[in-house]
């Protein structure tokens, strides 16, 4: 069976128990279940260990009852295999899948290199952030989708019909390029 | 006793206002000085083919990752013969990022021999994370120094460039926004400020006209309506400042300076 995955990253700077709570709500759970995903994989953090342990415990003592497989794991420098894991891949067995990101930099990046559907959820705690614009900006521009902690479930259809967004046109960015030689100042013959 | 109070107000209010006016007189120098660098045309002296010295200032993680995304998609080292990398101390991981960078380039290029086109040197933090801020100047300060030790080849961790490479200034310095580029650019102005002035003791020589130590900031792709605060510094500084978000697009320190140019996202 195909896997589809959401996989959701809260970085190494900055706990998020907020966020990891929403992902591991029942009904956030059941959405995504219902719209055909076979997989929750959580980068947690230090500060989200606690919070996803007590969820495999309940689990395993056979009070939660899904079909979802659900993963966690501390932090990893290279998210990027894991992000790759979120796209389309036949020969892989893999639906396209979707990310939830902490607004943090690097992983918004790597989703939009892979170009898989992007929910950025800014971390309320750090109000007045230049996270929370870039968040805003891409939104505008339909890079990505907003989420919100109390009505996380929503994002997943919204996410779900978003499918494989055309990867980023690269207008005009031989100009690092000119920019550098001119500076360099190079003789004319 | 009345006279001598006299004489020691006297004393003040003169050494006042000649501190004033020195003052006064520096700071305008240094706006002068940095409007006339920053809008003044190049000579076109650099002869193609001739080796190229880049120094990347390398931050802390997202920093990095985004220079070496930049360096990875637009940087042809075949044009940036001599790579010299920048890191804080205490960031061993983004001295091992360009250390796997410079082996991935290499690779790429299947070149057979061992890669000495390039060092990584460490250089003391402007300000640690949690450092007071009464003690933060002299740690500046140092990192300063570093700076200009880099920038001359002077670093304890530097290696003697190849003997191609006529002068040991860095042709060219490529930061982004961690608070060391702020110490690395105003270190090459500086410098370059001092080239200008004692110009007039060198002998005719062609190759004094060649650019040195041209300084382009690329503000970081987080940084979307607003500069960041080593932008903001560096506005006025740097030879030409670039931006990933159309919002900061023709921003300027003051009239008469050279505008913020767009380039769309170089980090994708």
């Amino acid at each position: 069976m195909a896997v589809k995955l959401c996989f959701v990253t809260v970085g190494a700077t900055a706990s998020f128990e907020g966020l990891i709570r929403a992902v591991l709500q029942d009904s956030f759970v059941a959405e995504l279940e219902r719209h055909g995903f076979t997989r929750l994989l959580i980068q947690h953090g230090k500060g989200g260990q606690e919070l996803f342990d007590a969820y495999r415990a309940e689990y395993e003592s056979g009070k939660k009852r899904h079909g979802l497989e659900v993963g966690g794991f501390d932090l990893c420098p290279d998210m990027t295999p894991y992000v790759s894991m979120v796209r389309k891949d036949e020969a892989n067995f893999q639906e396209l899948g979707m990310m939830i990101s902490h607004a943090g930099t690097g992983s918004i990046l790597d989703a939009l290199r892979a170009s898989v559907p992007l929910v950025i959820v800014p971390n309320p705690d750090l109000a007045d952030n230049h996270q929370q614009e870039l968040a805003e900006e891409l939104a505008g521009q339909g890079y990505a989708i907003i989420g919100k902690l109390d009505d996380l479930p929503s994002v997943v259809a919204k996410a779900t019909n978003y499918g494989e967004r055309a990867p980023y046109f690269r207008r005009e960015n031989e100009k690092p390029f000119a920019v550098m030689s001119d500076e360099l100042s190079w003789t004319e013959d | 006793m009345p006279l001598t109070l006299e004489a020691i107000r006297a004393l003040l209010v003169t050494t006042f206002y000649y501190g004033a006016a020195v003052g006064c007189l520096f700071f305008t120098l240094v706006i002068v000085s940095l409007m006339i660098s920053q809008t003044s045309d190049l000579p076109k002296a650099r002869r193609r083919g001739s080796p190229v010295h880049l120094l990347v200032v390398l931050g802390s993680g997202g920093h990095t990752a985004e220079m070496i995304a930049i360096l990875e998609r637009h940087f042809n080292f075949s044009v940036y013969t001599y790579r010299t990398y920048v890191v804080s101390s205490g960031d061993a991981l983004s001295a091992q990022k360009a250390v796997d960078f410079e082996a991935f380039m290499a690779g790429k290029n299947n070149s057979p021999k061992e890669n000495h086109d390039y060092t990584v040197v460490t250089i003391p933090r402007a300000r640690r994370v949690h450092q007071s801020y009464l003690t933060a100047p002299f740690s500046t300060l140092q990192c300063f120094w570093a700076c200009l030790l880099v920038l001359l080849g002077r670093h304890p961790e530097q290696h003697p460039l190849p003997a191609e490479y006529k002068s040991s200034l860095p042709d060219i310095i490529l930061a982004n926004g961690p608070a060391v580029a702020v110490c690395m650019m105003l270190a090459a102005k500086s410098l370059r400020f001092l080239i200008f002035c004692f110009k007039w003791t060198r002998t005719q020589d062609p190759d004094s006209e060649i650019p040195k130590l041209r300084t382009v900031y690329i503000e970081s792709w987080a940084r979307v309506r607003r500069l960041s605060m080593s932008g903001r510094i560096l506005l006025p500084v740097a030879d030409r400042f670039l931006v990933q978000w159309a919002p900061l697009a023709g921003l300027r320190a003051w009239w008469g300076m050279r505008p913020t140019i767009f380039c769309g996202w170089v980090v994708i």
